[in-house]
């Protein structure tokens, strides 16, 4: 029925970064251009007395102090509503709280003599405290504040006991509902810092243009974001900063802020009078620039005899590192992933985010649900078990599906579901998985022993709804027909690598009935987009996706109307569009009149020849749903119990993005999602050393992320996509990007024990842990 | 520790001087007149010990253009390896493949493909790593280096090359020539197994052996361990107990005895209790695996 959706296209930049000619960040050349480096901490808590800059700058370099930057508290993620964000970041600092935090910068003709003069800065360092690297010893008494006060929006807070942010929510009758539980699991969990070793590490370039306005190239995943938060620290107006959008090489969350590097390379581009590039080298961007959040979790739930669930309570401490990259909108989020994903009677949520001096932690894939879902796929296999009910019988249950309420972001975005494929996939996934066959792990013996577990869980779709509530969530876009009928799409929406923008095309080309090879999706700046607020929370297709086709809407009404007065239709609506194959292009027609017909070419043309002026269309659209997009892991491991060492077997996928408008790049998202979800449930892990440096110090020979290899081949690896339809979704599109990794930690633990009998409540299990449980030793 | 604002691995950060010697002659005459100078191959471990400063030598020779040190010859007697034979060309070689598939395995199981097209056996060997992959195998095959300088050369037994982590007994002038690998044309069956955190990791155990059967009698038994000591190591005392044992007495008694010639320590990639426990388990497999093949597919070696 669709033209274009749900077909296969060459990718718009599939073929220059094939060939390697696709301009990064790091590619970008401007003439003058001085390369920067940051110098780091190397004490995880300190206080900086003098900085000689003598010696770096005789040698030619521009350095960048403290004092030479603003003195302004900011949070560099901008997603929450003022209010609700918590500021504690400087651009350089003088008391460093994290080994590898800025205290001074650098700028030089060359990247060595650049390197040169970052070793010629001398720092003098008047006090050097013992870091705290646990957030229980954070939250003890008589523990040293990391930091004494710190701003929520405009206001002055002071912190206690190293507490950065708070939150606390029930709901219904927790005692009453505990007291009708015939059974009550209560399990206390932990997931480790892991980094997210996106393909390219961050970077910036920029540039004072002759007329003084500002251009930045960076590794963002939001440009506007960006010029928002250059715009709040140096006091630039936003349309005097132009921040390019440019290909990025990944990000999974560690781009939703605008990292510290693009602050740092604006303050020495800004003294030096200078274009700078400063990007991070792979050791800067994983040993001292991002991790994930670490997560201490205690779940306390419970059910009737007759399976029904009763009662959740959820604890969450969250250790955030030196600095808030906003985990106050993740402890919402995080309870908000724990509400959605069973029917609590009554539930009890205390989730606070502590100060460490570590790397400060933001977003990874999945914002928490994988975390939170692993914990609680865990305790309701548990909870099955004990009440000798099939998981996936129980699951089915006890899950919220089409008509409950959904919270999308945190308790604050909620929105009814209306498409549910669990039931499907459920039944669909279990039968090629071999289910019923899967055995008791008791039964189970020998060295190799295999085990199948499920995991389901979902991720939203974009943080909308119908009251504005605390996240800020719009996109926009901009569709404008050129004089021969081809097409430009102008939007600020960054696509991460997966394909977000093809998918775009793709909608407007069904809207349109132009073939997606005449839409060009140009690289564009702030200064020609319209707003559009981060490639996020599997947002890019449900929120990004709807407003290009609603632009394109708008622009389809406008050709409608033009081609009415060239083809003497009574009016637009007597009129047809259909896609050509001959032409390879939209042909609008009236029914049953064969000679009244015209293509949009000739539309486009004569418009413009006869001066009726140009077909284009600027929307901004909020997306009033959040809605859910399922999914469903089952997966088969096989543990060798001599070696701990686990291997993925067999892998289905199912997922509910309702329509799937690029069913090889979904594919592929789902591949992704395992790949990394498989590495959080077996391998990743950032230690710290006693004096706050991280372990993994020599980088990725250091520490390891499953290579194709590792993982199922394709004959192995089945993906399901359910038949639904989301009504407020972009030709009944829903998200993907999170929901393909967020149940895969669940499927994978509830796997290995089924094969060996064991559960783990600390992830990763690695090898080591494995034989640990098994033999005692490891 | 090296304070973190030394380290850029966008560049080398410190300089010395390159030569690109056009023959063994020449590269061993630059070793003797600079102070200081290190010989550099594939540069897999050189660059990064360079990048982080672990290495700061005055000169750099690079060795790994001369035709020379790049072969590998069949002889009677032994399979001859030119120090700058890349691991894929290892990997790949007939001869190798032929009368060397212990080393074949080790070499197909060595990093990624990027890596292999890189790395030297000279390098991996001269690097002296305690998990350096093509050590286990050479050690089993009782491997001789020939070193060469300007004054000669002498031949050392591999298990005397290695004198700890990072160490080796290669002096002033030096250059690891090539690898001589002894073929006794005996049946043998053999195998290498590597237990790492991915696919493209260093081991965190690996062990090589070779065994030849007298109906199901142990006639000649050789296990070399990677990982699991300051250097890669030989067990010798348990070859020598096992020797003339049934096999499935041998592989009983293996393990445990394996266990003692060995200590494993803690670090990133794993613990010393799990090496400890996981060397057993691999010796057992690899002798069983060994085992299988001097039925099924066993060589001369």
């Amino acid at each position: 029925m669709y033209d274009f959706i749900g077909k296969r296209f060459p990718r718009h930049d599939g073929f220059i970064k094939a060939a390697g000619l696709a301009e990064f960040t790091f590619d970008v050349e401007v003439p003058g251009m001085l390369y920067g480096r940051i110098f780091k901490s190397p004490y995880a808590f300190a206080k900086v007395g003098r900085i000689d800059t003598s010696l770096a700058e005789s040698m030619g370099a521009v350095v960048l102090t403290p004092d030479d930057v603003p003195d302004v508290l900011f949070n560099p993620r901008l997603v929450s509503i003022e209010e609700d964000t918590f500021k504690d970041w400087r651009v350089l600092t003088k008391t460093p709280r994290y080994v590898g935090e800025p205290i001074a910068a650098v700028a030089a003709p060359t990247e060595d003599s650049a390197q040169r003069a970052l070793e010629a800065l001398r720092v003098e360092f008047e006090e050097v405290y013992e870091p705290i690297l646990d957030p229980f010893e954070a939250t003890s008494p008589g523990a040293r504040q990391i930091h004494a006060r710190i701003m929520r929006g405009r206001r002055w807070v002071e912190v206690r006991s190293n507490v950065g942010a708070e939150l606390r929510y029930s709901e219904g009758d927790l005692e009453a509902e505990e007291r009708r539980s015939s059974v009550i699991v209560d399990r206390r969990f932990h997931v480790p810092r892991r980094y997210h070793a996106q393909l390219e590490p961050k970077g910036a370039v920029c540039k004072i243009e002759p007329d003084g306005t500002l251009t930045a190239w960076t590794t963002t995943q939001t440009i506007h974001n960006t010029k928002i938060m250059i715009s709040q620290v140096y006091g630039i107006p936003m349309n005097r900063i132009d921040v390019r959008k440019v290909p990025i090489g990944g990000g999974f969350g560690s781009g939703i802020h605008t990292n510290l590097v693009t602050l740092i390379a604006v303050g020495l581009c800004l003294k030096a009078g200078r274009p700078v590039k400063l990007v991070l080298t792979r050791e800067d961007d994983m040993v001292h620039d991002h991790v994930s959040f670490e997560f201490y979790m205690r779940i306390r739930a419970g059910a009737t005899r007759e399976g029904e669930i009763t009662f959740g309570e959820m604890e969450n401490t969250v250790d955030m590192g030196a600095h808030q990259v906003q985990a106050y909108p993740l402890l919402g989020a995080s309870l908000g992933w724990f509400v959605s994903l069973y029917k609590w009677r009554a539930l009890r949520y205390y989730g606070r985010a502590v100060y460490t001096n570590k790397v400060p932690s933001c977003a990874i894939r999945g914002y928490g649900a994988p975390e939170v879902t692993w914990a609680v796929e865990t305790v309701v296999d548990e909870m099955a078990e004990e009440l000798k009910m099939d998981p996936v019988e129980f699951r089915l249950k006890n899950y919220r599906g089409r008509g409950e309420i959904f919270w999308g972001q945190g308790p604050t975005v909620r929105s009814v579901i209306r498409s549910d494929g669990v039931p499907e996939l459920m039944a669909k996934c279990s039968e090629l998985i071999e289910w019923k066959k899967r055995g008791d792990p008791k039964s189970k013996t020998g060295r190799f022993r295999r085990g199948i577990g499920v995991g389901r869980g979902f991720h939203t779709s974009g943080a909308g709804g119908p009251l504005s509530g605390a996240v800020i969530d719009y996109s926009g876009a901009i569709v404008k027909l050129n004089e021969d009928g081809t097409v430009d799409y102008i939007t600020a929406l960054q696509d991460h690598g997966g394909g977000t923008l093809d998918a775009h095309a793709k909608i407007i080309a069904e809207e349109l009935k132009v073939p997606p090879s005449r839409i060009r999706i140009v690289w564009s700046g702030t200064a020609t987009t319209v707003y559009d607020v981060c490639t996020h929370a599997s947002r890019g297709v449900f929120v990004g996706g709807e407003a290009a086709r609603r632009a394109a809407a708008e622009v389809r009404r406008k050709i409608l109307e033009y081609a009415a007065r060239m083809l003497d239709a009574v009016n637009p609506e007597a009129l047809r569009v259909t896609y050509d194959k001959e032409l390879d292009d939209a042909v609008i027609f009236v029914e049953g009149a064969p000679e009244k017909r015209i293509s949009l070419g000739e539309v486009a043309r004569i418009a413009w020849q006869r001066n009726w002026g140009s077909i284009s269309a600027s929307v901004s659209y909020r997306a009033t749903v959040a809605p859910p997009s399922f999914t469903v892991y089952f997966v088969e491991v096989e543990v060798d119990t001599e070696t701990g060492v686990v291997r993925p077997i067999r892998v289905v996928a199912g997922a509910d993005v309702g329509t799937v408008i690029s069913p090889e790049l979904a594919a592929g998202q789902l591949h992704g999602g395992f790949a990394i979800g498989w590495s959080w449930a077996t391998g990743d892990e950032v230690v710290y050393l006693r004096d706050g440096t991280p372990a993994h110090r020599l980088s990725m020979t250091d520490y390891k992320i499953p290579t194709v290899l590792d993982l199922p081949d394709d004959e192995n690896f089945t993906v399901v996509f359910a038949s639904t339809h989301e009504p407020f979704g972009p030709f009944g599109a829903k998200g993907l990007g999170e929901s393909a990794s967020n149940p895969v930690v669940a499927a994978v633990a509830n796997a290995i024990y089924n094969a060996i009998g064991v559960r783990f409540y600390e992830i990763p299990i690695t090898p080591e842990r494995i034989l640990r449980a098994l033999k005692g030793g490891g | 520790m090296l304070s973190i604002n030394l380290i850029n691995t966008y560049r080398i950060p410190q300089t010395f001087e390159y030569y690109r010697p056009r023959s063994l002659r020449e590269a061993l005459e630059l070793l003797n007149a600079i102070e200081n100078a290190k010989v550099i191959a594939g540069g897999t471990d050189l660059v990064v010990d360079l990048k982080y400063r672990r290495v700061t030598p005055r000169a750099l020779v690079d060795v790994s253009g001369l035709s020379e040190l790049k072969f590998v010859k069949a002889g009677d007697s032994y399979v001859e390896i030119g120090s700058a034979t890349t691991i894929q060309e290892l990997a790949e070689n007939g001869a190798v493949r032929r009368y060397l598939p212990l080393l074949a395995e080790a070499a197909e199981l060595f990093g990624s493909w990027q890596i292999r097209n890189l790395a030297t056996i000279g390098g991996n060997l001269c690097n002296a790593s305690p998990a350096a992959d093509t050590a286990p195998p050479l050690l089993a095959h009782d491997a001789e280096l020939e070193l060469a300088s300007l004054s000669g050369s002498r031949v050392v037994p591999l298990a005397k090359f290695f004198a700890g982590p990072k160490k080796t007994v290669l002096e002033r002038g030096e250059i690891l020539r090539s690898v001589r690998v002894p073929v006794h044309r005996r049946r043998a069956g053999w195998s290498f197994i590597k237990v790492a955190r991915t696919s493209f990791d260093l081991a965190k155990v690996s062990v090589a052996v070779l065994l030849s059967l007298d109906g199901n009698t142990v006639a000649d038994v050789r296990i070399a361990l990677g990982s699991v000591a300051p250097t890669p190591v030989r067990a010798r005392t348990a070859e020598k107990h096992i020797t003339g044992a049934s096999f499935e007495e041998a592989v009983a008694l293996a393990p445990e005895l394996v266990a003692r010639e060995i200590a494993p320590i803690d670090d990133v990639r794993s613990t010393a209790r799990y090496r400890l426990e996981v060397a057993k388990t691999v010796v057992r497999d690899a002798m069983r695996r060994a085992y299988e093949r001097f039925f099924r597919v066993g060589v001369e070696v």
